[in-house]
């Protein structure tokens, strides 16, 4: 027995021993099979690839070069395609300025990955992301008109070499000027690179010009950098006596082909081809043993590879096949293990999360805040929302059909002032992975009926390991009761600080007033009553009372000023000036104001300019008195802050955004004195505001006059704005609309005059460039020039070379030559027959005579308008008559007799005084009822005129005018009658016209005004 | 016994086919290796980029520093982080294009430090001191922390760059011309060429050797005014003063322009058939005179000397039509003029950060290094 299962047992081990052999035999025969099979097909392969190698390479170099012109020319195409991409989203937004224009080509630079992108316009102007510049000569592809897609190289210097893709640009229009083409550089060693066309241990690529010069700085083969190809060739050993005219041949044409040949002791193939869409030739260069060699490497190795691949399979498979049984059991237990573990963890969670439910719910109830909670995947994506049935009540909804489970349903309902923020904060939350971050906002949520209410909602999350967040879960309450509260409280509190801080402005303003008014009042009163005291101490010394009284009058004056400017502020505020729009001339206001400032421009020894720009409407509906008293207002601080030697201007532009019928202005009134600093700046409009009192720097005012000034503008609807630095100066700048009431000044050129050329010599810059730019206008062709000597030069030349001015335009004074000596040396050289105008802003009839003799033809007044210049250009080529002058008529006052109606003795003394001297007879009349007696008994004819005082005791003005005009008698009731009182305001002298009179004279008496007037109506 | 007769037969069969097998793969493999090993290819291990033979070390050097490309910013921080400039000059011309380069390198390097330079660098077509002033004052009236100008007309720009001064406008010069404080000009630093009069005179001195100190000569200054043409021209009189046999027969001014230079040069040649050479004072009249003297087939017996790197004039000069140029170093003077205009923008006064004037190089070439140059400015080998 036991024999037998010894016997058994050796069986059974011979039987495992023949299994094993067998299956080591067969897997080795496997082995063996596979081996001599790769061998054999290894050596076919070899054999076969020798004999193509030839065939193979120069099919690899055709091939290689097709497709990499292929890429070159799809990439430039690619470059054209960017350029339209980047043209069609070009928005009007990116022109509005220098700056947007610059942001585009930046981000159009970045997103193609260019070494510059640019805009040009029609004036060849270069617009880059950083840079504007003239770029004529360094692209030439500017020189002519650009129809089509260019592609060229920019100017090489610094052999920095660039390829440059233009094309043409329409409809596109930049600060008022046509963009025409649009190009971007590439860098061409990068862009090289970016088609994997770089040079490597054996293959050489290049891109030639068809002269055989290179585009690029790299080595080609043994050929240096930079040199000429087809140069270079000449001297290779060709494999055929006729490649090297094929070659060149094919270059001049832009042939691709191919030719072998023999270059410093290598044997090398060259393959070209043309880049379609330039004259360029994609040229690749491989060294012939290179491609033998390679294929023969990659032979042999293949076989090597196959040998070892099959033992590693076999062992492999073997190795793997055990691995993998044993393995898969053990997985299978594990597996069984774990998911018994599972189900005792899930189990015990969903127990906690019930408990946790529970007690949450029970919170809830508590605080009366609605749950929300969110599921996150592993990602970090929200895979569910759920809202608590609280939280919907809370806004309103009642189920989840109306307030659906989903993050919208509550992040549209956000007030849009906190969306962003309340979104930024979730995400940020819920992309916190630290985990350190809590949801903590307050914010404006809409309900479905008591509209927006303020919430408070706060939250956390749990997490992954990752830190991936799992599940955001918060609480969310009502505090809108407590936030509008708070707001209330908070409003409460900035309206108290600022009623606070307002008031006691107010008082401080209010009292620095009263201080200053007290000083300046006081001052010129001091002075009234000092130098009367003189002058009664000192009646019989003539000059020195003279004196005095001058003083008098002066601080009388001043007086005077003050309580106009304290009385207009009260009338302003209280909204009783209004202003009057009538038709008015532009230049005629300008005239003026030159006239009425130029006495103390000249006294405070300052230097004074108006000029204008563009202005082509100059008649205009406005309140001549209301801006002129802007004006005046403005150019009284310019002259009192501006020392002597300074400069005072006044600059008009007409600015072209104007809608029709309308004409916009920006006056701009610029002082070179002392300036404001930026503290002052922001109260210099408000009233009773200085920046240092009269009683520190001498200079007297109310604080008013800008006061006055910003509320005149305000009422024509204009602004005012201020710009001052201390110690330099100051500019004022007033912008009005007004309607217009002709229309614009003949802008067409002047016949006879185009294409003349004219001379502007005035000594102050703005003045030539402004009378450049109307001739311009007017067809001539200008030049100008500051210095008078240089003028004269001019003339000499202009005559040298036959090309004369045909007008002059020059100024009276300059410091390097006197206008009239200029006009004097310009007549000797071009005779009487030209057009010499002498600008000035004097007076000039005291020099007419001499001007005429020096050969002056016409004069023309500062500032200049274009419809001046243009009405004494065209005068010598228009047949109008001159108008006749009719010499004034000077009414004699002598012997006639005036009622003067004036209940106050001492205006009835002075008036009495002044009207006596001008040789009127007077009779006076104590009250408006006596006056009306006076003419009811009076002969038709008695008085030539009534001066009418208006608050008299018994009678007013008014009143007795009516009844003078009710009388019987037409010659008695029509009698000039004018009003003099000290109700000096418009509405007075309104209500004087309404009640009949013909004039108003305010008081105090403006003398000259007064027998002007009168000499008006009794002419 | 059979069974282990059996087993040894096994055995044997076993180890032969071992052997067998063995030796096939070891000679396939042996075979395989040896294929796959090779032999090195031709050629491998020489130079493969050939090198220029350099025949004067010397020249050649002068050459690679006439112009200087490989600038690198100074190590100065700029205080703000960006600029605005504004860069006015003569003309629309390629000169002011290489200006125009250093400008652009500059710029971008300050890019690559986080400080942006915004700049506009504008000329009129042809020089005009007036558009000039025009230029000027309408950039005093936009918001540019530096205004440069390349000076047209010294007697007239010089008040309009007073009147930017004193409005508080900080004002340069560059490149080309300067306007100094001197003459009464109170631009508050310059960059370029300070040295037109003895780059003149040194081109006339090379002239006056060539021609054996004897001979006609024809002066092409340029633009009127324009003080670097004048300066040269100066310094061209007087050197050609110093020898009794050399007279200045003809000046022209040709402002800057091929084609004037060209008409003038025609002029000049049929004028005087016994001219011997002529002195060119800017770019452009080297050009033209050069093309007249080719046309009029005379250019075996007329010496011209002339001013910069224009690629034609240095054809001509390395074809020995033209017999020297002055070489300015135009990049430098863009990439200094940004540096100084940072400077002063930040407030700095010229002293020890910067000097008032920027002294930028001329360099004298002749026939020699004509290649080089136009290897080094444009890319281009005989």
């Amino acid at each position: 027995m036991d024999q037998l299962k010894r016997e058994n047992t050796t069986i059974k081990k011979e039987q495992r021993l023949r299994t094993v052999a067998y299956a080591v035999w067969g897997g080795l025969a496997i082995a063996a099979v596979l081996l001599l099979t790769t061998v054999w097909v290894s050596g076919s392969a070899g054999t076969g690839t020798d004999q193509a190698v030839n065939k193979v390479s120069e099919f690899y170099l055709e091939e290689l070069a097709g497709r990499r012109a292929q890429v070159i020319s799809e990439e430039l195409k690619n470059y054209f395609v960017c350029m339209e991409r980047a043209l069609e989203i070009l928005e009007d937004e990116d022109l509005e300025s220098q700056e947007t224009l610059r942001r585009f080509l930046r981000k159009m630079k970045t997103l193609y990955g260019v070494a510059k992108f640019a805009m040009v316009d029609e004036n060849d102007i270069v617009y880059t992301e950083h840079s504007t510049v003239s770029g004529l000569s360094r692209y030439h592809f500017l020189a002519g008109e650009l129809t089509e897609p260019v592609i060229s190289t920019v100017n090489l210097y610094g052999a920095k070499k660039q390829v440059l893709f233009a094309v043409p640009v329409e409809h596109v229009v930049f600060q008022g000027v046509r963009i025409k083409a649009c190009f971007l550089e590439v860098n061409i060693a990068e862009m090289m690179s970016s088609l994997t066309l770089q040079t490597s241990d054996r293959t050489y690529y290049n891109l030639y010009y068809r002269n055989g010069e290179s585009l690029t700085e790299e080595n080609f083969g043994y050929l240096t950098a930079g040199n000429n190809l087809l140069t270079a060739l000449r001297d290779a050993e060709m494999e055929t006596e006729s490649d090297y005219e094929k070659l060149t041949g094919d270059f001049l044409d832009g042939r691709s082909g191919q030719i072998s040949f023999t270059y410093q002791g290598m044997k090398e193939d060259l393959c070209y081809i043309p880049v379609e869409g330039t004259n360029w030739m994609l040229t690749i260069l491989i060294r012939d043993n290179v491609i033998s060699g390679q294929i023969s490497s990659i032979s042999a190795g293949m076989i090597r590879r196959g040998i070892i691949q099959i033992f590693i399979t076999v062992v492999s498979m073997l190795v793997v096949f055990l691995i993998l049984i044993h393995q898969s059991r053990k997985n299978a237990m594990a597996l069984l293990e774990q998911e018994k573990a599972n189900g005792n963890r899930i189990r015990a969670a969903y127990a906690q999360i019930e408990r946790e439910r529970t007690a949450m719910e029970n919170i809830q109830a508590a605080m009366g805040s609605g749950l929300w909670s969110m599921e996150f995947n592993e990602q970090a994506k929200l895979i569910s929302c759920t809202w608590s049935e609280v939280f919907r009540k809370m806004l309103g909804y009642e189920s989840e059909e109306d307030f659906p489970n989903r993050l919208e349903s509550w992040s549209d309902l956000l007030h849009k002032d906190d969306r962003e923020q309340v979104i930024k904060e979730y995400w940020d939350t819920v992309k916190d992975y630290s985990g350190e971050k809590t949801y903590n906002v307050e914010y404006r949520l809409l309900t479905k009926h008591a509209g927006w209410r303020w919430f408070h909602a706060a939250g956390r999350l749990s997490r992954r390991g990752d830190g991936s967040p799992i599940t955001f879960v918060g609480l969310f309450v009502d505090i809108d009761d407590e936030k509008k509260l708070e707001e209330q409280l908070e409003k409460q509190k900035v309206d108290l600080e600022d009623a606070l801080a307002a008031a006691q402005h107010a008082n401080r303003a209010k009292t620095t007033f009263l201080n200053n008014m007290s000083h300046d009042i006081r001052t010129p009163m001091n002075a009234i009553i000092g130098f009367t005291s003189l002058a009664a101490a000192h009646m019989d010394n003539r000059e020195q009372v003279q004196a005095y009284l001058s003083k008098i009058a002066t601080s009388s004056n001043h007086l005077l000023s003050l309580i106009n400017d304290v009385l207009d502020m009260s009338r302003i505020e209280s909204g009783k000036v209004k202003i009057e729009e009538k038709e008015t001339s532009l230049p005629e206001i300008m005239h003026d104001l030159r006239t009425i400032v130029q006495a103390d421009i000249t006294s405070r020894q300052l230097e004074f300019y108006i000029d204008t720009a563009d202005v082509v409407n100059e008649h205009i509906l406005c309140d001549r008195l209301r801006l002129n008293q802007v004006f005046l207002n403005l150019l009284s601080n310019a002259m009192k802050f501006t020392k002597p030697g300074g400069i005072v201007g006044v600059r008009i532009l007409q600015k072209g955004n104007a809608v029709n019928g309308y004409a916009s202005y920006e006056f701009q009134i610029k002082d070179t004195g002392i300036g404001m600093s930026q503290e002052f700046l922001e109260h210099v409009f408000e009233p009773f505001e200085r920046e240092r009192t009269s009683t520190v720097s001498g200079i007297q005012g109310t604080g008013l006059g800008m006061a006055i000034t910003k509320n005149i503008v305000d009422m024509m609807d204009g602004t005012i704005s201020v710009a001052s630095e201390v110690g330099k100066g100051t500019t004022f700048t007033v912008a009005l609309r007004f309607r217009i009431c002709s229309g614009p000044v003949e802008q067409a050129v002047i016949p006879q005059l185009q294409g003349l050329r004219a001379l502007v010599v005035d000594d102050d810059f703005n003045t030539c460039s402004s009378v450049t730019k109307m001739l311009s206008t007017i067809g001539m062709r200008p030049d100008w020039t500051t210095s008078g000597k240089e003028a004269v030069l001019r003339v000499q030349l202009a005559g040298e070379q036959e090309d004369e001015y045909a007008a002059y335009i020059i100024d009276w004074l300059m410091p390097d030559m006197n206008g009239l000596e200029v006009v004097r040396r310009i007549r000797s050289i071009v005779g009487d027959e030209k057009l010499i105008i002498i600008l000035t802003a004097y007076d000039w009839s005291d020099i007419e005579e001499e001007a005429r003799e020096a050969g002056v033809t016409a004069f023309c007044s500062k500032p200049i308008f274009l419809s001046e210049l243009r009405k004494v250009l065209e005068s010598p080529f228009t047949d109008e008559p001159e108008e006749d002058i009719v010499p004034e008529d000077h009414a004699c006052f002598e012997g006639k007799r005036i009622l003067l109606v004036e209940d106050n003795e001492l205006n009835q003394e002075i008036t009495v005084e002044i009207l006596q001297e001008a040789g009127f007879v007077i009779e006076v009349a104590d009250d408006g009822a006596v006056a009306v007696e006076k003419m009811s008994q009076a002969d038709p004819g008695r008085y030539e005129l009534i001066l009418m005082d208006i608050q008299m005791p018994l009678m007013n003005g008014y009143e007795a005018t009516r009844r003078i005009r009710a009388m019987d008698d037409p010659e008695i009731a029509g009698i000039p009658i004018i009003a003099m009182t000290a109700n000096a305001f418009e509405e007075d002298r309104q209500e004087a016209l309404e009640a009949g009179m013909n004039g108003h004279i305010a008081k105090p008496i403006d003398v000259p005004k007064l027998l002007e007037l009168l000499r008006e109506l009794l002419r | 016994m059979g069974r282990k007769a059996d087993r040894t037969g096994w055995k044997k069969r076993q180890s032969r086919a071992l052997i067998f097998l063995s030796g096939m793969m070891i000679f396939c493999g042996c075979g395989l290796w040896l294929n796959g090993c090779g032999s090195r290819t031709e050629g491998e291990g020489r130079l493969e980029a050939g090198t220029e033979s350099v025949q004067d070390g010397v020249e050649q050097e002068n050459m690679l520093r006439a112009v200087d490309f490989d600038h690198e910013l100074d190590d100065y921080e700029p205080l703000k982080k960006e600029y605005n400039f504004y860069f006015t000059y003569k003309m629309v011309h390629p000169w002011w294009d290489a200006v125009a380069l250093g400008i652009e390198d500059a710029a971008g390097q300050y890019e690559e430090q986080g400080v942006t330079i915004h700049y506009e660098y504008l000329a009129p077509e042809i020089v005009s001191a007036q558009d000039q002033i025009l230029r000027l004052e309408d950039a005093s009236r936009r918001d540019f922390d530096v205004i440069g100008v390349d000076v047209a007309d010294v007697d007239m720009v010089t008040p309009a760059i007073n009147r930017l001064i004193e409005a508080g406008q900080k004002v340069m010069t560059f490149s080309s011309s300067d306007a100094d404080r001197e003459n009464g000009c109170h631009r508050i630093a310059y960059v370029g060429n300070t040295h037109n009069y003895e780059d003149g005179a040194e081109l006339t001195e090379a002239l006056c050797g060539k021609l054996g100190y004897s001979g006609k000569v024809a002066l092409l200054i340029g633009s009127r005014g324009a003080p670097c043409h004048e300066d040269r021209a100066l310094g061209a009189r007087d050197v050609i003063a110093k020898y009794m046999n050399m007279e200045i027969v003809e000046t022209v001014y040709d402002e800057d322009s091929v084609d004037k230079a060209y008409e003038y040069t025609r002029e000049i040649l049929g004028r005087h058939p016994d001219l011997s050479g002529i002195i060119c004072c800017n770019m452009s009249n080297p050009v033209g005179a050069a093309r007249a003297v080719i046309e009029a087939g005379r250019e075996d017996e007329i010496v011209i000397v002339g001013m910069d790197h224009d690629q034609e004039a240095l054809q001509y000069l390395r074809d020995g039509i033209i017999y020297a140029l002055g070489v300015q170093d135009c990049y430098s003077i863009g990439f200094d003029t940004v540096q100084t205009a940072v400077r002063i923008a930040d407030g700095q006064l010229p002293g020890e950060a910067y000097p008032e004037k920027t002294e930028e190089s001329t360099t004298i070439i002749y026939q020699g290094g004509a290649a080089t140059m136009l290897r080094i400015l444009y890319g281009e080998i005989d």
